[in-house]
């Protein structure tokens, strides 16, 4: 008789449950809104969607389908509908329709707290490298750590291999350890 | 040249599989995040023995590290506010399709508890009589009492323990001292189960938790499932399984269960307490079973427990904590002597 509770959220929610529905829009809300700013840098638009995608979600629920991961079904279905809205603004440019085009995230300071490995480099600088790195990279290590979906469910909302999250990680992280141990020393020799 | 490819196409290979089973072993996770002093023993060792294999232990150590962000910063009422004007669409065009929402007035107040998948079982009788169209359910020190409500919700009342609801709102529960709850949902009628002490109301859907209340403080501890709670000011939390709430006069902590952290949970029959003092223990002891402490030795009280103590009767209790923590307990008339 044990049904995950995702999957009984789920089901009350395709019912027509307005309070599971409200659970899920206060549960997940933060975390989309963050996503989308980060991948439009326009809060009106981001809201503007949000309050579409959740509309056209419930208005929809009976066609949705089953759903096996709450989260990851919200964070790919709710990409998807940024993009589209960003196209009709013509924002972005699609060479093609895939998802291979990623927005071009940028990372602040103030989005960043005191780190593990990286804690001897200012939080500014870290933003810094973090934003040289590629899109595809960035996005990664922002829905990893930021809205903490797993390998995944990051291939699911990115639409590319498990293998190639992994990969994208490792490049990253090759990258930023060797840009950080490169600039100081040379920030060390600079001060000679 | 060929045999290079082929072998370097190999060693990648293995790198990535290596780095996979690296990301997903919890012991190099501890070691990572230093919890563990063998893991951290382990790892050290292994990385000194295998000096080629520096470069992915790194790189799966910069993962696992990761990137730490700030969390997100939107209000509640901010994130209440778009719900609510989500819910004004809704209702347009529910109302535009012509279609009368069951729940319509219920909308305006969303202090509400949600069931999930349910089965219907039989009626228990009430402990007491059916008065007022109030049912209570009441346990003496030391009892300990298995119930299912009306709606098919198991309940387990702990030692000196009340619980109480209206006829007519069997899954309304007034609860004081301490009890673990088995909710099911009725999703054909969309029932809510609230548990309500002092402090805070619970919101409940298909969950598996525990409700403690004594003292003015009421600790919710969630086993499985989401449940919401309301506080006294209105603000409402979620919980998680893993995660403990503990509320008393406007004071909140939420916490997730790990290894260090100190708590209790009452469940099946069992405490299960974790870093615990034996002064608390003691205490959550005479409020079950009615018997304060005295301490003999006081450098007793602060040792600490960790593991479950069967609670089936106060004698096998005593033994297992006696057993646990190496004291002696001798139960008095209206007192237990500790030394």
């Amino acid at each position: 008789m044990n049904i995950s509770p995702e999957k009984a959220t789920w089901f009350l929610f395709i019912q027509g449950d307005l309070n599971v529905f409200s659970s899920l829009f206060k549960g997940y809300y933060p975390l989309l809104h963050n996503y989308g700013y980060k991948i439009t840098a326009d809060i009106a638009l981001t809201e503007d969607c949000l309050q579409d995608f959740f509309l056209y979600l419930y208005e929809h629920r009976k066609n949705l389908g089953e759903v096996d991961h709450v989260k990851s079904y919200l964070f790919v279905s709710f990409r998807r509908a940024i993009f589209k809205k960003l196209k009709e603004k013509r924002k972005f440019i699609f060479i093609d329709d895939s998802y291979e085009a990623s927005a071009d995230f940028e990372f602040s300071a103030e989005e960043l707290t005191i780190q593990k490995e990286f804690n001897l480099i200012q939080k500014s600088a870290l933003a810094l490298l973090l934003n040289q790195l590629s899109a595809r990279e960035k996005e990664v290590i922002y829905l990893k750590y930021q809205s903490a979906l797993n390998t995944k469910e990051i291939a699911a909302v990115m639409n590319i291999s498990y293998q190639s999250v992994l990969n994208t990680l490792q490049k990253a992280f090759v990258k930023l350890r060797n840009t950080v141990e490169n600039d100081t020393i040379r920030a060390i020799l600079k001060e000679l | 040249m060929f045999l290079n490819i082929v072998s370097y196409i190999k060693m990648k290979e293995t790198n990535d599989q290596f780095l996979e089973k690296l990301l997903n072993d919890s012991s190099f996770e501890n070691w990572v995040l230093k919890n563990n002093k063998n893991d951290i023993v382990f790892w050290s060792t292994y990385l000194k023995n295998n000096p080629d294999k520096l470069e992915v232990i790194f790189t799966a150590r910069s993962i696992v590290g990761g990137i730490l962000f700030k969390k997100n910063s939107l209000s509640d009422v901010f994130v209440d506010e778009k719900f609510n004007a989500v819910l004004e669409k809704i209702q347009l065009q529910e109302r535009q399709k012509g279609i009368k929402l069951a729940h319509q007035s219920k909308i305006k107040t969303l202090k509400i508890a949600i069931a999930s998948i349910a089965a219907i079982f039989l009626l228990l009788f009430a402990f007491n009589g059916f008065d007022d169209g109030q049912v209570t359910y009441k346990t003496g020190f030391g009892e300990t009492l298995n119930l299912k409500l009306a709606d098919g919700t198991s309940v387990v009342l702990n030692g000196n323990s009340e619980i109480s609801y209206q006829k007519n709102t069997p899954r309304e529960v007034k609860l004081s001292g301490e009890a673990y709850f088995i909710v099911k949902s009725i999703p054909s009628t969309h029932a809510k189960f609230w548990v309500l002490t002092d402090d805070i109301k619970v919101e409940v859907y298909g969950t598996q938790f525990n409700v403690r209340s004594r003292d003015q403080k009421t600790d919710v501890l969630l086993d499985e499932g989401v449940i919401n709670l309301v506080l006294e000011n209105g603000e409402n939390k979620q919980m998680i399984p893993g995660e403990l709430v503990s509320y008393s006069k406007e004071h909140l902590t939420h916490k997730k269960i790990d290894k260090s952290l100190k708590y209790a949970q009452w469940k099946n029959s069992t405490y299960i307490f974790n870093n615990m003092p034996l002064e608390e223990v003691m205490k959550y002891i005479e409020d079950t079973y009615g018997l304060p402490s005295q301490f003999e030795n006081p450098e007793a009280k602060s040792l600490v427990l960790s593991g479950g103590i069967p609670n089936e009767n106060l004698n096998i209790c005593l033994t297992a904590i006696q057993k646990s923590v190496g004291v002696q307990i001798q139960i008095q008339e209206d007192k237990l002597i500790i030394n």
